[in-house]
């Protein structure tokens, strides 16, 4: 949702309030609400299938954002699709440029999309869980994919997904969220080592062993005050209510969860 | 692409044997005495007697039948009663009269309905969208006769812009040439500009009466259907990437909500084909429709019948035109399945 | 899809039945016009008659008078009362319009029931007799059924009903596919029920909510059929007061300016279609 606001793609009816997003020290709220091009951050979708619209030739869908992006005239903005979507791992660009989204599979449709994405020239590109739709082999070629291209134009990655491998594997800095709410910011190796929110510590273990059976599936109260996690959270105690600030643990990894003001009031 | 259009064909054909023994049952079966009906209401038991020998109503039901598919199949609708000519005929020189008709008003509908149903989807929640509702439901809810009546009364009685309800062309005027029997094209064709100027006063009112009902439909439809192709995955998709929201309104979400638009159209435009009996009659327009108001009138069930028929299988016969049109916008059924798996 | 959400607090009392209601028709002033107005028809149709003139009273001395307070909507060629004919025909109407609703909606999910739950051969030849029926414009097939069958009332309503039948047929039967995979028709299937029981009992009254929203806009076309056939000839005949025979009587009044005699009972028929349209339509979710 959040990133939705970023992009100025919001669904009607949700407005945004506050909050501001910089690149590079500059501003970028309005630019990206009102939909200003060119793009410098772009976002890549789940279901790449959906994604695509499906009554344009994919080639013209990755030529249309070029033509918009770079200024590119139609003709020339076709060849530079070419090009792109051979750039992405396409085999046989030429002909996969003429065919139709739902001629192509799951993997192809999201390369496509990172080909469409890349004829923004962003920044900063969103990836909204771009592999959960793909078989795992594919997702692997994806990532090397993403990598590669990351390299090559020094493109920055926002990476949102629910599988904690590909964080292990893609990421530099991980934000975990819950509800909504930010529970706890790190790099990915300190994460991994010294997780300290309860949330994160709870993800973690899902992966390893099996659940903790008091930890019940709850649907998130979006209503109430303070920490959203606390409902079912193992180690709530009165102060949860509250909303929880970011506590410092060191090496730039912040954690919200009360405990860490309790600790620190122990050992002090 | 071609098996699908073979299996089309096979359920239309199927589906025009049913409305051939449909409307078999109904005109010969269900009156009890289908002569009695034929000969009407004041006719003699000799006159009723003479209709049974003279239509075969005497012989057995099968073989009536027999006959009458054998003759539907030939193209031989049978003879009306009432002015003894072959029903066929009469009704294919009237077609072109009713077709001008439905052409043009399914024309001015698309006109009005499209457009606003588009804004009416972008602009969702606000007053146009509830001037689109309220013209939506004022449209399904009215009467054909009760709104030709009331342009009549307006535009030809007080304010007199129109011809009032005669004919397609004022008394004594020669129609143009025949080439299409569209009097529009027909008069451009032969260069009779007064003609056409004339053929479309007279169109006008019946058009606009037709147009305003039948734009109904096809507003709620767009509204629906763009409102369903922006909220898609793909629309966001084009967003991200930098596409306007007039081009995705105009571009990604026109031509994808084109499809259901397009059968609702064909569905309306088959609508036409029976609705304008009431339109064809207030405005004394030379049509099908008026012939079936004929025939009602004085009991002429063959011609009736040949009418029904006739309408059945063009309605059936423009489905399978719709699909085809379906398939030509629609690359996931004109194309198949995919390439590459 | 547009539909805001609204978060319902429980409130320390629980409101009565028809506080309940006065408070849906606030929050959706459509519904509310469309309940008043089908309100004042039937207040019409039910007290009218006994208020107003006789509606078959000809009166040769007031041929053509415009709407006036002896005659708010005027007097047509015979003299008669536009009023006294057109207030007659809301009862007829109305009455015709609910009939063919609820017999073309209780036939139409019985056999759309039967094709849903049964499937097979069965549904087979119901769906292609279905589409031979849509294969006509609804109004053409009520036409020459009628015309077959001769003028009557309960032709006419028979006629509409069965034009309407391939709707219901579609709805319920669709509705009937879904119900037959729940789990509750393995329940009582399993409780040993017989198979008829099952699907009336059990599977019926659980697939007729779309069907039950449709029969009101029903209603309101049905009303627009019988008018339009009575414009035409068929069906109910002169002197019959009924709104589609007032507006054929009228229709040549209307071209020499004596707009009363047609436009008054045509303007109540569109109105009462309307009034059944905004029940439906909000009924429905404002999707219909």
């Amino acid at each position: 949702m959040t990133s939705l606001a970023l992009m100025g793609l919001l669904p009607p009816g949700i407005e945004l309030r506050a909050g501001s997003i910089r690149l590079e020290g500059r501003e970028l709220t309005p630019d990206l609400a009102e939909g200003r091009t060119p793009r410098e951050v772009t976002m890549i979708f789940q279901h790449p299938r959906g994604a695509l619209n499906p009554t344009m030739r994919v080639g013209r869908q990755v030529a249309r954002v070029l033509r918009i992006n770079q200024g590119l005239g139609a003709s020339e903005a076709k060849e530079v699709a070419v090009d792109l979507l051979s750039r992405v791992g396409i085999p046989g660009a030429e002909r996969v440029a003429r065919a139709y989204p739902h001629q192509l599979s799951g993997g192809m449709c999201q390369r496509v999309m990172i080909a469409m994405a890349l004829g923004c020239r962003p920044k900063v590109l969103i990836a909204d869980e771009p592999t959960t739709a793909l078989d795992v082999t594919i997702q692997a070629q994806i990532f090397d994919l993403i990598r590669d291209l990351v390299a090559e134009t020094s493109c920055g990655v926002v990476f949102i997904t629910h599988d904690l491998a590909a964080v292990a594997e893609m990421c530099d800095r991980v934000v975990v969220l819950y509800g909504g709410q930010v529970m706890e910011q790190a790099s990915t190796v300190d994460l991994f080592e010294r997780p300290s929110h309860p949330y994160t510590r709870y993800l973690l273990e899902s992966v390893e062993r099996e659940v903790d059976p008091h930890i019940e599936e709850k649907d998130v109260d979006f209503g109430l005050p303070g920490c959203r996690f606390a409902h079912r959270c193992s180690e709530v105690f009165d102060r949860c209510v509250e909303f929880p600030p970011q506590f410092d643990v060191g090496d730039g990894h912040t954690s919200a969860c009360f405990r860490h003001a309790e600790e620190n009031s122990v050992a002090s | 692409m071609r098996r699908y259009l073979i299996k089309r064909a096979g359920i239309s054909v199927m589906t025009m044997l049913g409305i051939v023994i449909v409307v078999f049952f109904i005109v010969r079966v269900l009156p009890g005495d289908a002569a009695a009906v034929r000969a009407g209401p004041y006719a003699t038991a000799e006159k009723i007697a003479q209709i049974r020998a003279k239509y075969g109503l005497d012989r057995p039901l099968w073989e009536q039948f027999v006959d009458y598919l054998a003759g539907v199949a030939r193209g031989d609708f049978g003879v009306s009663v009432r002015t003894d000519q072959p029903v066929l005929g009469e009704l294919l020189s009237r077609l072109p009269a009713s077709l001008e008709l439905a052409v043009y008003s399914v024309l001015v509908a698309t006109v009005i309905g499209v457009p606003f149903g588009i804004v009416a989807a972008a602009r969702q929640g606000t007053w146009v969208d509830v001037v689109a509702r309220v013209f939506a439901i004022l449209g399904s809810s009215m009467a054909l006769f009760w709104l030709g009546l009331l342009m009549i009364y307006f535009f030809f009685f007080r304010l007199g812009w129109f011809p009032g309800p005669v004919d397609r062309l004022a008394v004594g005027t020669p129609p143009p040439p025949t080439v299409t029997g569209f009097y529009t094209i027909d008069g451009a064709l032969a260069g009779q500009w007064e003609v056409v100027a004339m053929a479309f006063r007279f169109l006008a009112l019946p058009v606009l009466t037709l147009g305003f009902v039948l734009a109904a439909p096809i507003l709620k439809m767009v509204r629906s259907s763009v409102i369903e192709t922006l909220a898609s995955d793909y629309v966001r998709t084009a967003r991200a990437m930098g596409v306007s929201p007039r081009t995705v309104l105009f571009v990604d979400g026109f031509r994808n909500a084109l499809l259901p638009v397009t059968t609702t159209i064909g569905i309306v435009f088959g609508y036409m084909l029976g609705g304008n009996i009431i339109v064809e009659y207030l405005f004394s327009w030379p049509g099908v429709g008026r012939y079936a108001y004929e025939a009602i009138q004085t009991n002429d069930l063959e011609a009736l019948q040949g009418f029904v028929i006739m309408v059945g299988i063009l309605y059936v016969a423009l489905n399978v035109v719709i699909d085809l049109g379906y398939a030509l916008i629609d690359p996931r059924i004109r194309l198949g399945r995919k390439v590459t798996a | 899809m547009s539909q805001s959400v609204s978060w319902e607090l429980p409130s320390s009392a629980e409101p009565g039945r028809l506080a309940r209601w006065s408070a849906e028709l606030r929050k959706r002033p459509l519904l509310a016009v469309g309940v008043a107005l089908l309100f004042a028809y039937l207040v019409l149709a039910v007290v009218g008659p006994a208020v107003t003139v006789d509606p078959l009273r000809t009166d040769p001395a007031n041929q053509l008078l415009p709407p006036s307070a002896a005659h708010p909507f005027g007097t047509d060629e015979f003299g008669r009362d536009v009023f006294a004919r057109a207030v007659a025909a809301a009862r007829l109407d109305l009455w015709i319009g609910l009939v063919i609703a609820v017999v073309s909606m209780v036939v139409g999910s019985v056999i759309g029931v039967v094709a849903g739950y049964w499937g097979g051969r069965v549904d087979e030849v119901i769906m292609r007799l279905t589409d031979v029926l849509l294969a006509f414009p609804g109004f053409v097939l009520a036409l020459i059924l009628v015309a077959a069958m001769g003028d009557s009332v309960p032709n006419v309503i028979v006629a509409v009903s069965v034009s309407f039948l391939p709707h219901f047929i579609r709805l319920t039967r669709a509705e009937a596919l879904q119900q037959r995979e729940m789990e509750y028709v393995d329940g009582a299937r399993l409780a040993g029920n017989p198979p008829w029981r099952v699907a009336f009992r059990h599977v019926m009254p659980n697939s007729l909510g779309p069907a039950a929203v449709q029969a009101t806009l029903v209603a309101g076309w049905a009303i627009l059929t019988v008018a339009g056939l009575a414009f035409l000839g068929v069906g109910i005949r002169p002197p019959t007061p009924e709104w589609g025979v007032m507006v054929a009587e009228g229709a040549n009044d209307v071209i020499t300016g004596e707009w009363w005699t047609a436009l008054f009972p045509g303007g109540m028929i569109v109105l009462a279609v309307m009034a059944f349209h905004f029940v439906g339509d909000e009924l429905g979710g404002g999707r219909v």
